[in-house]
């Protein structure tokens, strides 16, 4: 039993691997759709976007490049969607050089989907060098930080930027973001001086260090991960991406916590045992 | 009696329209907005126990007295108050409880600085209404946002603490410093790294020079590439960005200068690879592989690469010490790494090697302040919390001290 | 020389350094716009820094390919690839979409860009499993309340997990919102202290690493 053990524990990585993949594409191909339950930080940003008077401005900053693109992409897509439905005015930006056509991509993609026109309904500013030099700059003159959207048209005059002069005419400001620049900056070089509500979305590993600013109202919304862009979906009722990928996370995040209890019984039982040793994997 | 009676029924009903009368507000004053850019004014009249849903207060301006007068603003009259923490003590323009209200430039009626404005009120309740008093008041920007002197005031003492923490530490840098687990590892690790005759791997992070994790990266460097010259063990440092590479290229040349083994210093112990994330991490993953170095330094800041990288690490069986102060990469670092310097650890880890009296001096000047913070802490939440049971606001004239007005 | 390459940054960082900082409590307009033109010039500068970086990566790599360096070839990959995307790029006027139709560029930013970059990060799951199994072990009680918390979160924040442990949720979100918080507070007023600090030392010219070259005092 004890050799079992020992073998156990320093079992080839690529053992863990396969069981990985296979926990992550089994529920792909046949999914089992459990509910999901809404956190009050998810729901606080779509209570807020419920309350916004038709055709106010929501700025959505796509902050993330194809990397971060399975984790934040549903979220993107979710508020989109609820944004058109409600009828407001979106301006979409990145400060994520690598990430532009992706998030152009995505603007296009909901806009043919919910039937809103460029221009009109949405506009897609692109990318822009700076970040909080940016961001000071469209608090002061979104038209000189921005003077063409990503396609080339002169924002001047466009009828989706009507009556938004700067930072201080946005309803409502969502960043997405995979790392810096991304929420923080948003907030040191936006909120705090042109002060518009905002709400943050983020991959799942940077979540926790964003619930501080969750806490103390700097943010007044927080998705995070893949589970926020599910929970999100759920509260617009409109299943996507995000609700799909949920089975693969759960049978993942199950099989983690049975090799980690797995492995800490092995250990156990072999901690009788003197001179320890590092295994590598 | 019925006369009597008939006679008081009478005078109540005269009176009855009386007793409901509205009153215009008491108090009413218009002003420059303070501590603003300019282009707004703010209106200010006491509160009254007559306010209530029903009655709405309209906000009236005009450029000159006698000209037409046009509507900019209705609201209810029992809205619009001075609640607590909308303005500090020391910058208030009216009383807490009393209304508030601002008027910045709009397309319906702009506000130009320099320029008197007349402003009045008229408040209604069904058929009835009355004007206030016409009040002027002229725009103006402001030079110092008085709101916020309490910030400037610790900038400047947090300033003043610091700099006499670096010239105490000038005078005496035999300061106390906690020894830190992570650093005894460092001198094993090197010999480790020796005695297999293999190099050591030392990264310095994503960030520039502009963050205080890469300076703390670099420092400890230095420290490692004396030890390393000292014992002739190969070392390799890949870069992210130019500007780092250059400053550790002179701190290495410096440290081997300082450990007498010019001879040696290899100019490309420093390296630039790439400054895409994954692509940087792919290369280093590559040389790990490859080269297999006995003991791999992780320091300064880290994002999604800091797994791949010391996965990758623990695969080839080297020693690997971390130092960050990513706190959403620290769980990674715990769980791979041998030892994890924690957020300011690494900080003080380079004033512990390098004992550089600015260094020892402003992790001196931070511990104070930290002091400080949570000396104010305590204090505030006690405050705070035996003004909510004894229901009085007195211990806002401390607590306003430390909050943060815009 | 040594006025241009110490002295004169130092005072120009020092004048810089203490005007903006006092530019927070101004709210003239004066201020506004100054800070509105130095925000573009960062801008520019962000510009001229990719281009930089651009400029670093060819030399360094061209240097491994005229010295035939072990590894040279992926550094000609590189140059190979640069030249391609850069020309295709230049090709399709460096959209990835025109009239709804994929461009050169677009077809490279989806089928080589996107897909290698989320290799590269899903990579991260795989290695998170392996790491968790080889390090998550209740060795000291502190790693096991550690090993309970995760489980307890990992459980709570899947769907899977909240139907069979619904306690999972509460917790979970619990140990989010007041122990992570706290915690995460903790640090980030720690860090932002070293920042301000540094900040501080390079305005006044006591930190001057930014410069290049050695320490000095």
């Amino acid at each position: 039993m004890k050799e079992f053990a020992r073998r156990m524990v320093g079992i080839d990585r690529r053992v863990i691997f396969l069981l990985i993949a296979m926990a992550t594409l089994v529920p792909l191909l046949h999914p089992f759709g459990l509910p999901i339950k809404v956190s009050p930080e998810v729901k606080a940003i779509y209570d807020y976007i419920e309350a916004l008077p038709e055709r106010s401005v929501l700025l959505l900053s796509l902050d993330f490049d194809p990397s971060s693109k399975p984790e934040l992409e549903p979220q993107a897509v979710a508020l989109l969607r609820h944004a058109f439905r409600k009828n407001l005015r979106v301006i979409g930006m990145t400060h994520w050089l690598t990430g532009t056509s992706l998030a152009d991509d995505i603007f296009l993609r909901v806009a043919a989907e919910m039937r809103k026109e460029r221009g009109k309904d949405y506009v897609f500013l692109g990318w822009s060098p700076g970040a909080g030099s940016l961001v000071i700059a469209m608090g002061q003159d979104l038209y000189k930080a921005f003077p063409s959207d990503y396609q080339k048209n002169p924002t001047q005059g466009m009828p989706v930027l009507e009556g938004v002069r700067n930072l201080r005419d946005v309803d409502y400001l969502i960043s997405l973001a995979a790392g810096n620049p991304g929420i923080e900056m948003w907030y040191v070089f936006g909120k705090d001086k042109y002060r518009f509500e905002m709400a943050g979305g983020s991959t799942g590993v940077i979540a926790p260090g964003l619930y501080p600013f969750l806490r103390s109202g700097q943010i007044n919304g927080l998705m995070g991960g893949l589970q926020g862009a599910a929970e999100y979906e759920t509260l617009i009722k409109q299943k996507g991406t995000a609700t799909a990928g949920m089975d693969a996370q759960s049978a993942t995040h199950f099989v983690i916590i049975v090799l980690v209890l797995l492995c800490n019984v092995f250990y156990f039982m072999l901690r009788g045992e003197t001179g320890q040793q590092r295994t590598p994997g | 009696m019925i006369l009597a009676s008939l006679l008081l029924l009478l005078l109540l009903l005269l009176e009855a329209p009386a007793l409901a009368a509205i009153s215009a507000p008491e108090g009413f004053l218009a002003l420059d907005t303070p501590n603003d850019a300019g282009k707004s004014l703010s209106l200010v009249w006491k509160a009254s126990p007559a306010d209530r849903a029903g009655r709405s207060v309209q906000v009236w301006m005009a450029e000159s007295p006698d000209a037409p007068f046009k509507k900019v603003a209705e609201f209810p009259s029992n809205t619009r108050y001075v609640k607590p923490g909308d303005f500090p003590w020391w910058a208030q323009p009216v009383s807490k409880g009393d209304h508030y209200v601002k008027l910045a430039s709009s397309q319906a009626f702009p506000i130009e600085d320099g320029k008197p404005y007349f402003v009045k009120l008229l408040v209604r309740e069904g058929d009835q209404e009355v004007w206030s008093e016409v009040a002027e008041a002229t725009a103006a920007p402001n030079m110092f946002n008085t709101a916020q002197a309490n910030n400037l005031v610790f900038v400047v003492a947090f300033t003043g603490i610091l700099l006499a923490s670096i010239a105490a530490a000038r005078r005496n840098p035999h300061v106390h410093l906690r020894r830190i687990a992570g650093l005894d590892a460092v001198e094993e690790a090197i010999g480790r790294s020796t005695e297999m005759g293999r190099p050591i791997l030392y990264l310095t992070g994503s960030g520039g020079m502009d963050e205080v994790s890469t300076i703390a990266a670099t420092v400890i460097l230095g420290e490692v590439a004396k030890k390393v010259a000292h014992y002739d063990t190969g070392l390799k440092v890949p870069h992210r960005d130019p500007i780092v590479m250059a400053v550790c290229q002179e701190i290495v040349k410096e440290s081997y200068i300082a450990a007498g083994r010019p001879d040696a210093y290899k100019e490309d112990s420093n390296f630039f690879i790439t400054s895409d994330q994954f692509s940087y991490t792919a290369a280093v993953d590559g040389i790990m592989l490859r080269e297999k170095p006995a003991a791999n330094f992780f320091m300064g800041s880290y994002f999604a690469e800091s797994l791949l990288l010391t996965e990758t690490g623990a695969s080839t069986g080297a020693i690997q010490i971390a130092g960050t102060d990513s706190d959403h990469q620290l769980p990674f670092f715990v769980t791979t790494c041998d030892y994890t310097l924690i957020g300011e650890e690494l900080y003080a880890a380079s004033a512990y090697l390098s004992r550089e009296p600015v260094l020892v001096g402003t992790l001196r000047g931070q511990d104070i302040g930290k002091a400080f913070i949570m000396s104010v802490l305590v204090l505030g939440t006690a405050l705070a919390t035996v003004g909510v049971v004894a229901d009085t606001g007195i211990f806002n004239y401390v607590l306003d001290l430390f909050k943060d007005f815009k | 020389m040594i006025f241009l390459k110490r002295q004169l940054p130092l005072a120009i960082t020092f004048v810089m350094g203490v005007a903006f900082a006092f530019q927070y409590y101004i709210p003239h307009p004066i201020s506004e716009e100054a800070i509105t033109s130095v925000s573009k010039w960062m801008q520019i500068i962000s510009g001229f820094a990719l281009a930089l970086g651009l400029v670093s990566v060819f030399h360094v790599h061209w240097v491994k390919v005229k010295r035939q360096v072990p590894g040279w070839g992926y550094s000609l990959v590189l140059f190979v690839a640069t030249v391609v995307t850069a020309f295709v790029g230049f090709r399709s006027g460096g959209e990835t979409t025109v009239d709804g139709v994929k461009t050169g560029l677009g077809w490279l930013y989806d089928n080589m860009m996107v897909p290698l970059q989320g290799t590269m990060f899903s990579v991260l799951a795989f290695f998170i499993a392996s790491a968790a199994y080889r390090a998550f072990r209740a060795r000291s009680s502190e790693a096991g309340v550690l090993l309970i918390s995760a489980v307890v979160v990992m459980m709570g924040r899947v769907p899977l997990g909240q139907f069979l442990l619904p306690w999972s949720w509460d917790i979970a979100q619990w140990l989010l919102n007041v122990i992570n918080s706290a915690v995460r507070r903790a640090i980030l007023i720690g860090v932002s202290m070293g920042s301000v600090a540094l900040s501080v030392k390079i305005i006044l010219g006591i930190e001057r690493a930014y410069l290049g070259g050695g320490r000095d005092q």
